[in-house]
């Protein structure tokens, strides 16, 4: 691989990979705390739309990320209202949130597709921006969230693995039983855990359409929340790993945009396959292993402790 | 309680008929129905019939115009129309290709109501069939495209590898190769005509690897126009002419499509009892207009894009033997030409283009 390639592939795995990355910690909260949330498509929709829609209104960008992450927030305790409060079947309540999704960020956006937004700002280290080589691409030239990425994924590391909520959040999902046992309130630390998570979601919309495209148009994630769920499996539910998994499945994508503009010949649509190959192997690869399994009681309602 | 309400029913057809009349008394002329796919704001496609509709509705007095917005290309559409024919719509235009169909269905049951589809297919008494032929066009932005670049290499993103867009990269080159024999057209396929993301990082990486102006077959142009503006690119804009307002340094041109005459045309036959469902595709001049050009764009290059513009409303046609494609077989043999009937027929890349069908 040449200098130019690997430096376009490194910078194209950066900005794809953000929106990946807060996707994917905010459902490995939720996910350690035992709920699988399939709707993650629609909060990701809900968060790039009302994102855009508030910056378009305000003309403040920062006023549209806060309501970004307030409304995925929202649309994530909606959720926990239906699985924790109402006991409904998770699976289905996902993909429900997600139709719920497409349909109030369609209703939402529709008056603002065509908008012309300043979007978050972006900051360069002036030391940096005077190499040529950086000159040449997107690299180092980011907005806060992409600034922030790699210490969001450390924080939310240490909150689940070194505090002692995140050991809550982490015993609810293994046996919400012995939690309550032990004198946790499962419903209590589900609904923390959808809350950070929908924050999270939010934000990984609103980079979307305040960032990295400047537009919002229905449906424009176009799978990513779904990738994201896969990369919650390929990194084994640890936000670490979540790390190296945002940048090698934004790198697959940039990969193929990247030999495309070379003018490889690789097929671009096999190219496309690359995330989902990827998770597949990881599955073969470790899915049996115990220490690297998913939370015991992943997906199961808690009927309560009686 | 039951004279009351007999009273009150008496009433309520009452005022019924008096609306009826009133209504009947400012009937309009014509009612036009259209229906859309996505939002009209979206400085594309939608947008594009909207503004040509609401036009008509201005030029000719008698004319209202029923929309409906974000209708999917399914039995929903079918309804819409139906609704529309029901409300006296006499000219219904379903704009999106998929809803070629159901549009058809409804035109069997109502023989007196015209459909005009922007798409291809049969034409029937009630049933016209019309599009802008874009990839003619296209020769005159490879002409500007050409003369502005300074690394020779232009960069097109396309949602899909269909047989239109490749006819638009292919004049494209052509163009840009008639005016710099250095220039080559790099060819980035995202997948699907708004995953925006993608578009972005398209641009961007077509930028990354030496493209200094970067063109598009989207459904639109917003996302990418803004990626390479603020990296401090060129770009040509596609499917409506506004799109020049979100880059006020790199915008070169663009094209966009101007259906009001052939509305116009169109709305009036009805009115006159004259309407028969034609295959109508116009290019430049015709549906198709240039847009603006940019403040970077010298009044020499400026001349050189009119010029080729002059040449093809008067009939010059790029796609006229010999061709060879970008593997070095012979496509079109000397003397044979691809019209505009068959511009979604195009499976190949014309020699100069980096990039493959499949």
């Amino acid at each position: 691989m040449s200098t130019t390639l690997m430096l376009g592939v490194l910078a194209g795995a950066i900005l794809s990979g953000t929106s990946l990355l807060y996707a994917t910690l905010g459902e490995t909260i939720v996910e350690r705390s035992g709920l699988v949330n399939l709707g993650l498509e629609g909060i990701l929709l809900i968060g790039a739309s009302v994102g855009f829609s508030v910056t378009a209104v305000t003309g403040n960008a920062w006023l549209g990320l806060g309501a970004a992450a307030a409304a995925g927030c929202l649309a994530n305790l909606l959720f926990g209202w239906l699985v924790v409060t109402r006991k409904a079947n998770q699976l289905a309540s996902g993909l429900a949130l997600m139709f719920f999704g497409f349909g109030v960020s369609a209703l939402v956006g529709a008056p603002h597709v065509g908008a012309v937004i300043v979007g978050l700002p972006k900051w360069r280290p002036a030391w940096l921006g005077a190499q040529s080589w950086v000159q040449a691409t997107t690299l180092f030239n980011y907005d806060l969230l992409t600034w922030l990425a790699i210490p969001a994924a450390l924080l939310v590391w240490w909150c689940l693995f070194r505090t002692r909520w995140g050991l809550g959040v982490r015993a609810v999902g293994e046996s919400p039983g012995a939690a309550f046992a032990s004198g946790r309130n499962p419903a209590a630390l589900q609904f923390q855990a959808l809350s950070a998570g929908g924050l999270l979601g939010g934000l990984a919309g609103a980079h979307l359409s305040l960032s990295l495209t400047l537009t919002w148009a229905e449906y424009m994630t176009a799978g990513r929340g779904f990738i994201a769920i896969a990369l919650v499996i390929f990194s084994k539910w640890n936000p670490l790993r979540a790390v190296a998994g945002a940048l090698l499945f934004g790198g697959a994508e940039a990969l193929q945009l990247q030999l495309q503009a070379r003018g490889s010949l690789i097929s671009p649509f096999l190219l496309d396959m690359t995330p989902y190959l990827l998770t597949l192997l990881v599955l073969l690869a470790w899915g049996g292993a115990r220490r690297l399994a998913a939370p015991a009681s992943l997906g199961r309602t808690f009927y309560g402790s009686d | 309680m039951k004279m009351p309400l007999r009273i009150l029913a008496g009433l309520c057809v009452l005022a019924l008929g008096l609306a009826a009349t009133r209504a009947q008394a400012e009937a309009p002329r014509l009612i036009i129905g259209a229906v859309y796919v996505g939002s009209t704001n979206d400085y594309g496609y939608n947008k594009s019939f909207h503004d040509a509709l609401a036009q008509v509705a201005r030029e000719l007095p008698g004319v209202k115009v029923i929309e409906a917005e974000n209708v999917p290309e399914s039995a929903d559409a079918e309804r819409v129309m139906e609704g529309m024919v029901q409300q006296g719509a006499k000219l219904i235009f379903p704009t999106s290709f998929g809803h070629k169909d159901f549009a058809r269905k409804v035109a069997k049951r109502h023989r007196d109501v015209a459909f005009e589809h922007p798409g291809d297919g049969n034409t029937e008494k009630n049933f016209g069939v019309f599009f802008g032929s874009t990839q003619i066009a296209w020769y005159a932005m490879g002409v500007s495209a050409g003369k502005m670049t300074r690394t020779h290499k232009l960069g097109f993103v396309i949602g899909m590898p269909i047989g239109y867009a490749l006819g638009n990269v292919n004049a494209f080159q052509m163009g840009a190769r008639s005016v710099n024999p250095k220039a080559k057209t790099v060819v980035v396929v995202t997948g699907g005509w708004s995953d925006k993301a993608k578009e972005a990082g398209a641009a961007n990486a077509l930028l990354d690897q030496g493209c200094d102006v970067v063109a598009m077959h989207v459904d639109s142009p917003a996302t990418i126009i803004q990626t390479v503006e603020a990296r401090g690119g060129m770009s040509i804009g596609f499917q409506s002419t506004e799109a020049r307002a979100l880059a006020p340094k790199g915008w070169i041109t663009g094209l966009g499509f101007t259906w009001t005459p052939f509305f116009l045309e169109v709305a009036k036959n009805v009115m006159a009892g004259k309407f028969r469902g034609e295959a109508v595709y116009q290019g430049l001049g015709g549906m198709v207009a240039i847009a603006p050009f940019g403040p970077s764009v010298p009044a020499d290059v400026q001349k050189l894009v009119n010029d080729a513009a002059t040449k093809i409303k008067k009939g010059f046609n790029p796609f006229t033997g010999p061709i060879t494609d970008n593997t070095g077989s012979v496509v079109l043999p000397p003397g044979a030409s691809i019209g505009n009937d068959q511009m979604g027929n195009f499976n190949w890349y014309v020699e100069g283009v980096i990039g493959k069908v499949r």
